[in-house]
Parts: C-alpha cells; sequence; structure tokens
C-alpha cells in the first residue's frame, strides 16, 4: 500500500496534476503518526500507512490554495464529502486516496490495556486480528480491537466512498455498535440533574484552547461566534458555563456536518469526552431527518434546505 | 541540614499535616488528565506512575482565567475594589526540575519594569517541592537547555524517589523551613544520598531528544526572513492554543471587562499567539498568515526572550510535542534552523 502510494504521489507531483501531496508521514514521538504536507517529491518517501494514522486531514485542503492530492479513511472521507456539499473544498481540485480502514488504534487506550505510559512502546505492528508491541524491551501481544477507537466500533463505512485510488481492497464494516455508543448510553441513562452534574464538572477542566474546534474539519467559519465580541456571545474566558455553552453551540454548528470522526476528542488536552456530545448528535441527526454525513457529494447540506417532511414538533 | 528522607507510605500522614494551615497541591490524574490538584486527602501515589503533568504548575500561579478587579459606578464616579489573591501559604509537592526552572523565567518576567502584583503574591507564598526524574519521558530534552532531570537548584526542597523511601534535600531558606516542620523523617546515609545521584545521572543518559543551542541567536536572527522555512514547518500547524497553554514559560494574556450597567470585574486570561485575533482587541494581528505566527512563537522562546532577559523560555519539558494534536515538535523546527 506505502509504496504504491509514494509512487502514485510521486507522479502527481511530477505531472503537475497536484500541487501538495497531503498524507501521514512517521511521527517523531513513539507509534505516533504525523500530517505529512509537502510540494517536493523527495519528501515523499517520508509517507506512512499504518494503525496509528489518526489524523484526520480533509481540512487541509480547504486552506491550501491549489489542487491536492489527499489521503482518506472512510470517516475522513465522508468529512470531505461533507466538505464538498458545502462547497468549501471542490471535488475536481482532489486527487483521493483512499484506505480501507479496520481500525485506528486509539494510544489512550493502548496506554491503559499495557498499564504504562506510551512512551514505552518502542515498536508495534498489527499482525492479523492482534498487536505485537514492544514494551520495555519485551514482546507483548494483544488483539487490536481492544484498543481501537470507540467510533471505529461504529464504522459503518470503513472503506472510503469517494475516492480516485483505492489502496488495497474493500473491507467490510465489523460492527459493535453498543461498544461505540457505550459512554453515551450511560449518559442517556443518567437522569437529568445526574447529567447536568458530568458536564459541569467536565467543562469546568476546559482552557479554551480551542483544539477541539480548530481541529475539525466542520468547523470552517472564518469567525468563529466565541471570537466575535460586539455583540459577544460567551465570555472569552475559561467559565464552565460559557465553556459548556460554547461547546453546545459547537455541537449544533457541526451537526449534519460531523462524520464522528473522533478528532475533537483525541485533540483534547483536558480529555474532556467531546464524542459523547457530538455522536450523540449525530444519532440524532439521523434519526430526525435520516440524514447520514458525507454520503452523497451531490446532495445539498442537510440544514441549508427544507423538505415537507422535515420534523417540526417544535413549533407545536 | 544534610538529606532526610521519609517512608512513602508516610507521605499521606505528612500531606495531611501540611494542608492544615496550607493549601497543598500533588500530581494527580482523577479529572481525565494530569495536573497539580488541592491535596485530597488520599491519593499520595503519584510517585509510581507520574511523568509529569499535562497542565503545567504556572497555572497555580498564572492561572488561566483571573478576576483582577471589580468597578460599581457610585455617585461621584468609579468605585475599584483590587482583588488580589488572599496570601495563603501554598505548598507544590512533586514539580519537575524543568517546571522548576521555568518558574523562575517567568518570575524575571512578572517581576520585570512592570512587577504584577497577583503572580508574585503568589509566588512569595508558596514554597515548591521538586520531585527528581528517574525516568524522563521520550519527549523530554531539558538536558539541552542546561537543566538536569536529577537535580535542581530553582526548588525550595528536593525530592529523590530512591524506591520505598523519598530522599529530601532542602535547597533554600524556604526548604529549610518546611523540612524542620515536617515530622515523620530520618537522616539518610551516604549510601542513599550516593544512590539518589546515580538515579539522576542515569536519567539523564535516558534523555535522547536534543536542540543545540550553541550559536542559536544568530540562527534565529537569520532564519526570520526565511519565509520558505517557516511555511515549510507550519503547513499542518491547526491554530490551536494547545502548545501554548500547556508550555510552562509561556505567559501572554488578554484582559477584558465585564460590565453589566453599573458594576463589573476586569478579568485576564490566557491568550495565544499561535490565534488569529491574537492582539486584534488593543490594534491589529500583524500576523495575518500562520506561517508568521509559528514563526512569532519559536522567535519568541528562542530569540526575543533571550535578549530581553538572557534567558531561553524553554525549559525541554516537552508537553507541546505530547500534547499537539499534529505532532509540531519544537526540536526539530529549531533542528531545521540549525541546519539552515
Ligand atoms: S471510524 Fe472507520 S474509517 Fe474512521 S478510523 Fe475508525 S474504522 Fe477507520
Ligand atoms: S479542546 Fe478541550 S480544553 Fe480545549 S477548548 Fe476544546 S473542550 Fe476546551
Ligand atoms: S503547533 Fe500544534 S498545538 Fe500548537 S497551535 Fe499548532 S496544532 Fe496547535
Ligand atoms: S516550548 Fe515546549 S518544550 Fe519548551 S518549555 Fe514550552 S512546552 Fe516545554
Amino acid at each position: 500500500m506505502e509504496n504504491r502510494l509514494k509512487e502514485e504521489a510521486g507522479k502527481l507531483l511530477k505531472e503537475g496534476k497536484v500541487d501538495y501531496i497531503v498524507g501521514y508521514g512517521k511521527g517523531t514521538v513513539n507509534l505516533r503518526t504525523s500530517p505529512l504536507i509537502t510540494n517536493k517529491e523527495e519528501d515523499l518517501e517520508g509517507l506512512v500507512i499504518n494503525p496509528f494514522i489518526a489524523n484526520n486531514l480533509s481540512r487541509y485542503p480547504v486552506e491550501l490554495k491549489g489542487r491536492v492530492g489527499i489521503v482518506v479513511k472512510g470517516c475522513d472521507s465522508r468529512s470531505l464529502t461533507s466538505l464538498m456539499q458545502d462547497k468549501k473544498v471542490k471535488r475536481e481540485d482532489l486527487i483521493i486516496f483512499g484506505i480501507p480502514c479496520e481500525g485506528v488504534v486509539d494510544l489512550k487506550k493502548l496506554a491503559g490495556q499495557i498499564g504504562a505510559e506510551i512512551d514505552r512502546v518502542t515498536d508495534a505492528e498489527k499482525e492479523g486480528e492482534n498487536l505485537t508491541l514492544q514494551v520495555d524491551g519485551s514482546k507483548k501481544t494483544i488483539p487490536f480491537r481492544d484498543v481501537i477507537f470507540d467510533k471505529c466500533y461504529g464504522c459503518e463505512h470503513p472503506t472510503p466512498l469517494e475516492y480516485d485510488v483505492l489502496l488495497g481492497s474493500e473491507v467490510t464494516p465489523n460492527l459493535d455498535i453498543e461498544k461505540s455508543l457505550e459512554k453515551i448510553k450511560a449518559l442517556d441513562d443518567m437522569d437529568t440533574p445526574e447529567r447536568w452534574d458530568y458536564w459541569k464538572e467536565q467543562f469546568s477542566k476546559c482552557i479554551r484552547c480551542y483544539g477541539c474546534r480548530n481541529v475539525c474539519p466542520a468547523c470552517f467559519c472564518e469567525r468563529c461566534f466565541v471570537d466575535v465580541n460586539m455583540p459577544q456571545w460567551v465570555a472569552t474566558y475559561a467559565t464552565w458555563q460559557d465553556n459548556l455553552t460554547f461547546q453546545l453551540i459547537r455541537t449544533l454548528h457541526v451537526a449534519g456536518r460531523c462524520s464522528d470522526c473522533g478528532e475533537c476528542e483525541r485533540a483534547c488536552p483536558v480529555g474532556i469526552p467531546l464524542r459523547s456530545l457530538q455522536r450523540k448528535m449525530v444519532e440524532e441527526v439521523k434519526d430526525l431527518f435520516g440524514h447520514e454525513v458525507g454520503i452523497d457529494k451531490d446532495a445539498p447540506p442537510v440544514f441549508s434546505h427544507y423538505e415537507a417532511t422535515d420534523p417540526d414538533e417544535f413549533m407545536k | 541540614m544534610g538529606y532526610k528522607k521519609i517512608k512513602k507510605d508516610q507521605l499521606k500522614t505528612l500531606f495531611n499535616e501540611l494542608s492544615k494551615d496550607c493549601s497543598l497541591f500533588v500530581p494527580s490524574g482523577s479529572k481525565g488528565y494530569v495536573g497539580f490538584d488541592p491535596w485530597d486527602g488520599n491519593s499520595a501515589d503519584f510517585t509510581e506512575w507520574y511523568g509529569n503533568t499535562t497542565i503545567p504548575p504556572k497555572a497555580l500561579f498564572f492561572p488561566p482565567v483571573e478576576a483582577m478587579l471589580r468597578f460599581r459606578k457610585g455617585e461621584a464616579g468609579y468605585e475599584i475594589e483590587e482583588l488580589l489573591p488572599n496570601g495563603r501559604p501554598q505548598i507544590v509537592f512533586g514539580v519537575r526540575p524543568c517546571d522548576a526552572r521555568a518558574l523562575k523565567i517567568t518570575d524575571i518576567l512578572f517581576s520585570d519594569t512592570y512587577r504584577d502584583p497577583y503572580y508574585l503574591k503568589r509566588r512569595e507564598n508558596a514554597t515548591i517541592v521538586g520531585l527528581a526524574c528517574n525516568e524522563p519521558c521520550d519527549t523530554c530534552f531539558c538536558t539541552s537547555l542546561d537543566i538536569s532531570p536529577g537535580e535542581s537548584q530553582d526548588v525550595d526542597l528536593l525530592c529523590t524517589d530512591i524506591g520505598d523511601e523519598l530522599l529530601m534535600e532542602a535547597v533554600s531558606d524556604k526548604g529549610e523551613d518546611l523540612l524542620s516542620k515536617m515530622s515523620g523523617l530520618s537522616d539518610a546515609s551516604g549510601e542513599e544520598e550516593s544512590k539518589a545521584k546515580q538515579l539522576g545521572e542515569s536519567a539523564k543518559e535516558k534523555i535522547t531528544r536534543q536542540i543545540d543551542t550553541s550559536g542559536l541567536l544568530d540562527k534565529m536572527r537569520s532564519s526570520f526572513e526565511n519565509r520558505e522555512y517557516w511555511e515549510d514547518v507550519s503547513r499542518k500547524c491547526m491554530s490551536c492554543g494547545i502548545c501554548t497553554y500547556v508550555c510552562p514559560t509561556c505567559h501572554c494574556f488578554d484582559i477584558c471587562d465585564e460590565n453589566n450597567k453599573k458594576d463589573g470585574k476586569r478579568v485576564r486570561n490566557w491568550d495565544s499567539c499561535k490565534f488569529p485575533l491574537f492582539t486584534r482587541m488593543p490594534m491589529e494581528n500583524p500576523r495575518h498568515e500562520k506561517w508568521r505566527r509559528i514563526r512569532q512563537r519559536y522567535h519568541h522562546k528562542f530569540e526575543y526572550f533571550q535578549m530581553n532577559f538572557e534567558a531561553i523560555a524553554c525549559t525541554g519539558c516537552g508537553r507541546c510535542i505530547r500534547e499537539c494534536p499534529v505532532n509540531v515538535d519544537v526540536t526539530e523546527i529549531i533542528g531545521g534552523i540549525q541546519a539552515l
């Protein structure tokens, strides 16, 4: 897969068919990968594809000027399609390399599983159903599916729906919806005051670094409402009330655009379970509007048009 | 006073005692990230699992949000009430050598021509108890910045984990004073002393990440106009505030007034040069493009701060590398500048 990607990406740059290649390179921290964005052919040797390609790269073509060759997993491809629907990127400006995806490793889960910081893991390789690790110099094997992101258990489109080149053969979904929605179910089961206290505690931690917003491909407003100060919608400084308000409004703004890529939660430095809000919204949009994000690039965005059958209970 | 020691299973008793007449902060992971939390009377086991905190101790002295004053419109104009910290003594237990140095660095800034009463009052009332690193993280590069994982002159009291016990050495008068107040201590042997030294030496060797600071000031200067370099290294950055907010030396803030017709308060909060809206309020952000903002962060740390205060505003704690969602790595950026 990797070699094919390097070869095809090299051709695109050489023939001037794209201005940039956006893929994954080796990270500078154990196990991690990092976005590799380049217009130089010699950098392409660094491209990697492995079970640690966590970043959703679909945000980059919006910012880069010109044509882009981009690597996407299933969830990322739906973000990209959603951006096409919102006219933030044009399909004809993209060459899409699709990765049929079996899931990506959640490094926090992995650390929990091995009971040690990720720093101790010097090497990891997926071998069949297992992940083989080198921890403090000794070999350790754990089931791969025990350490993938929660979103991956609920992934119905692990093979990108929109691509020019598919790197590998299609993957059939391996669903465990219950597991994917476990945390959300636990929140649903709480009574309202309990749930309120839970979120109050979570958002007391927020430091307003805007990591969640800035990594999110669905957060593309030129000026976010939190940065508007005439009038001011929420305080610029962190209080739990304003932090919660910020995140709830963000949740509404990305409704119908969020592909459950989980980047917000992964980015949050203080460990707020943001996916529990975002994924819940994905469910709501599905239930109310029968809309699944990023399926049809030619369909209008769900909230920018009206259907006679749209639910209107709230108007009663 | 010489070296003292305490059994780790006695820490809980010690902490309960210390917290009677001061605020005691210890590393805790109870909130889903590691930070310095008020002692909860219970979990003193951080020596067993703790590398470093995600949020640095600067947050205890320069909090993310702080009300500076309250104002009220009265008959004869505005009445202003200054809201200074309450002056309660604080002990911060378990500060790593890099972060202790970072506090010395922010001290320089906050006690310059403008002496910041909020920060300084908290600093005066605080005793910093350091904890040497036996197992540095993969992201650490403090040794490149003249910091040793196993020793520190920047703390008041330094602890070293020698197995079942913590070895303690007073570094300052404050530390001496604290040590004399602690119960449950016994004298450490020369053997234990040299064990601590050994652990420090081996910790040093475990650190492989590095930057080269020799001739860096000139290199930084000449990199300023190298637009291509800065564009290349900034392309993947998401312009968030994570690296700034987790950095123990970053100190920029914004100030805003919250006004409710007749009264209100003036609040300051952390701010970051990575944000496109940075400094838009008083004026304009001269750094519209992302590469200019990235350049600013590294130039501030490795050039301007050094010119103004003769210190590099980075301690090699590695938090920015660890927490950045796209793995922008300061050691790569500085390495790249040295190679230009
Ligand atoms: S959600 Fe699907 S496509 Fe995305 S990382 Fe998980 S398995 Fe892969
Ligand atoms: S990433 Fe986390 S801490 Fe940062 S603004 Fe978002 S919710 Fe708050
Ligand atoms: S370097 Fe990383 S942490 Fe810093 S602003 Fe850029 S994306 Fe955010
Ligand atoms: S720049 Fe990075 S490594 Fe240096 S002190 Fe700040 S967070 Fe630590």
